[in-house]
């Protein structure tokens, strides 16, 4: 923060610099009293060492005003008081007056002392006010809280001088070079000032009895509010996932429990010893089919739960989008082998992009499946190019298209589309595929959206963020 | 009939290891059944089997740790049993040493034709002279690829990444594994110079807009088909 630059130091001014002040003043003042000592009276010319004691005790504190007094009263012995040029006293009244010299002196440079030592405590306090204004804005700002301890900790370093200022959580002990400083707030410790231990004792003892009090005060309410912080996204969270587990199960109990079903009907029957040999494949193939759907709800449930919970944690690597492509389409291929095909038409060099391999290919996977599905055989037609920053993959199929009103919904889990053309086959989709590519596109940075025109089929857009130095894949 | 090849089978499951016995036994072969890790060391020492298929999650350990046992003493294929999805897990028991990987719930035609591709693999060993399949004719010797005739002209990278493909048949190469064959150990990590390098064996070796002959394993690695 500019203009504040707080000086908790206040280095104590070396001894040496007061006494040769005082030997100064007490040597200006007299050269005062010589010159003017035939014009004026003794005892007044007294007055111009009182205001030497004075500012020698305002500037550099009590020590160096009592010497001033001390030597100002041999001055004011040797040229004022008769005989001048000896330190004897002839007359006993002037005892009186120089004795009352020393005694205003003194009381004079101990007053000036005080006043200065309440100039330097406000000074002080003042910089120690300054100093929590300062941490306060650091620890309850923005960002992580590693970082704002970092910036209240070197905050406090700068304002005693010293390189290294750590504020660690909680106790800890200080490593060697260190000494440590408890934090504490209302509630008890909070956290530790960590000082290089080449800082002064009267430093360290104001650290900790100025600073360490309202730092740990503010570090309390600072961790307190990133708690709480968390604590809502936590209840968030919770909530979404409830939501999500209510639908899961209404959605899942009907098409978890038919393959289930199927699969023990079947079972059930193949122990008949009187079965006919193309009976027994066509329930072998039932509980295959079945089982190999099940298995796939399960997966999209898996990845579908893994992004919901936010612990599906891409692993970025350098992708080809083209082989991904491809292995998508294999991948479609060998759990549909009948359906219909696929036409590529991507960009020359393509360049490399950085994402989670296997989540992409899922994302392909469950897009190209879609699209499939709802193609009525025609070929759904895969297409990738570079817009400006982008890598941008279009599937497009040549389906009944989406109404309007419900396309916003298609990416929601479990909506599912009609899919009218192809009648006799009871294998429609999970209403997951979308949910889930939408999911892992944006855990990689990308964006999905859809593109629909009722009658004339369904586009769904992929934009992949290509970062830093593109390299081409050529 | 000579005497059946003996497989270590390895898995906590009782209906999976039943239903791998079964399989195993139905294409011929002799299932050695395991439960644990230390079960599945013990058997291997007393008679050693022709190959291993493991889970990589088991009560006492996990499969890599059977992978790091065999391969002490045996270069035995081993197949490794693992869930959909856990694409660091295979990669870590790829280059563990296990020479494939087949994804549960599998299917048993897939799984008897990894095993007998892994074991074909043992019983060819690497000094062939020239690889053909389908149209593409890989003359190993003499450093010449040829497709239907054509001679097609290869980067001496492109050409050490193919012919490394290619003497593995059928084999789940990791990304890894084939940057510390082709570049170099100090290479390792440099998985956008693979890509690149792929994509542009790809474009001189693949028929248009196919992927005939190399295979990729997203998040895992590549494969040179087996088939003829």
């Amino acid at each position: 923060m500019p203009g504040i630059r707080p000086e908790l130091r206040d280095e104590p001014t070396r001894a040496w610099v007061g006494f040769a002040a005082a030997f100064g003043a007490t040597a200006l003042a007299t050269a005062i009293v010589v010159a003017l000592r035939d014009v004026a009276p003794a005892v007044s010319l007294g007055l111009v060492y009182l205001v030497g004691v004075l500012a020698v005790a305002t500037w550099f504190g009590r020590w160096s005003g009592v010497t001033a007094a001390v030597l100002g009263a041999a001055g004011y012995n040797w040229f004022l008081i008769d005989p001048t040029g000896r330190f004897t006293v002839a007359d006993s009244k002037d005892w009186y007056a120089l004795g009352i010299f020393l005694v205003s002196a003194l009381a004079a440079s101990a007053l000036a002392d005080q006043a200065r030592s309440r100039i330097r405590v406000g000074e002080l306090r003042r910089q120690e006010a300054a100093l929590a204004a300062a941490t306060a804005a650091d620890l309850l700002g923005e960002g992580p809280i590693s970082l704002r301890l970092r910036t209240a900790a070197r905050r406090v370093g700068d304002a005693v001088g010293v390189e290294g200022a750590r504020i660690a959580e909680g106790d800890v002990a200080a490593p060697p070079g260190m000494v440590a400083i408890e934090l504490s707030g209302p509630r008890g410790r909070v956290g530790t000032l960590l000082m290089p231990h080449t800082l002064p004792a009267a430093v360290q003892q104001r650290l900790r009895l100025r600073v360490a009090p309202g730092l740990g005060t503010l570090l309390e309410s600072a961790l307190e509010r990133d708690r709480l912080a968390a604590e809502v996204v936590e209840t968030e969270a919770l909530r979404r996932s409830d939501a999500l587990k209510t639908a899961l199960l209404r959605a899942t109990s009907h098409d978890l429990r038919s393959p289930i079903t199927a699969i023990i009907a079947a079972g059930e029957t193949l122990r008949s010893p009187t079965l006919p040999q193309a009976d027994r494949e066509e329930l072998a193939d039932v509980v295959v089919g079945e089982g190999t759907r099940l298995d796939e709800l399960i997966s999209k449930l898996l990845d579908l739960s893994r992004l919901q919970a936010g612990t599906a944690e891409p692993r970025a690597d350098w992708c080809e989008i083209g082989e991904l492509l491809h292995a998508a389409v294999e991948d479609v291929e060998a759990r549909d082998p009948g359906g219909g095909s696929f036409t590529f038409a991507m960009q020359r060099d393509l360049p490399l992009v950085r994402a989670d391999p296997a989540q992409l290919e899922r994302v392909f996977a469950n897009l190209l499946e879609n699209a499939r599905r709802f193609s009525a055989g025609q070929p759904v037609s895969v297409r990738a190019r570079v817009v400006g920053s982008r890598l941008v993959v279009r599937v497009v199929d040549q389906g009944p298209g989406i109404p309007p009103a419900v396309q916003r919904r298609v990416f929601d889990p479990f909506w599912r589309g009609t899919d009218h053309h192809r009648e006799g086959q009871a294998h429609t989709g999970s209403g997951l595929g979308l949910a889930i590519a939408k999911g892992f596109v944006e855990a990689n940075g990308g964006r999905i959206a859809l593109e629909s025109v009722p009658g004339q089929g369904t586009t769904v857009v992929v934009e992949l963020v290509l970062s830093g130095p593109a390299e081409a894949a050529a | 009939m000579t005497e059946r090849r003996r497989i270590l089978v390895c898995d906590d499951e009782p209906q999976i290891l039943r239903a791998l016995k079964v399989v195993l036994r139905e294409a011929g072969f002799e299932p050695v059944p395991a439960e644990t890790v230390e079960e599945a060391l013990d058997l291997a020492a007393v008679h050693p089997p022709d190959a291993a298929i493991v889970d990589l999650v088991l009560p006492d350990g996990d499969g890599i740790d059977i992978l790091r046992g065999l391969r002490e003493w045996s270069q035995m294929p081993v197949l490794v049993l693992s869930a959909v999805g856990d694409e660091a897990a295979k990669v870590r028991a790829l280059d563990a040493g296990a020479d494939d990987y087949v994804t549960k719930p599998f299917g048993p035609r897939e799984l008897v034709a990894r095993l007998e591709a892994a074991l074909r693999r043992v019983g060819e060993g690497a000094g062939q002279p020239a690889i053909t399949v389908g149209d593409l004719e890989i003359d190993v010797a003499g450093h010449r690829v040829t497709s239907g005739g054509e001679e097609i002209h290869l980067t001496p990278t492109e050409w050490g990444l193919l012919k490394t493909l290619a003497l593995n048949p059928g084999r789940l190469m990791t990304h890894r594994a084939l940057l510390i064959e082709v570049w170099g150990p100090e290479y390792a990590d440099d998985n956008h110079v693979l890509r690149g390098q792929i994509a542009n064996l790809r474009r001189k070796i693949e028929p248009a807009g196919g992927r005939r002959y190399i295979r990729t394993d997203p998040g895992v690695g590549y494969r040179f088909t087996d088939e003829p």
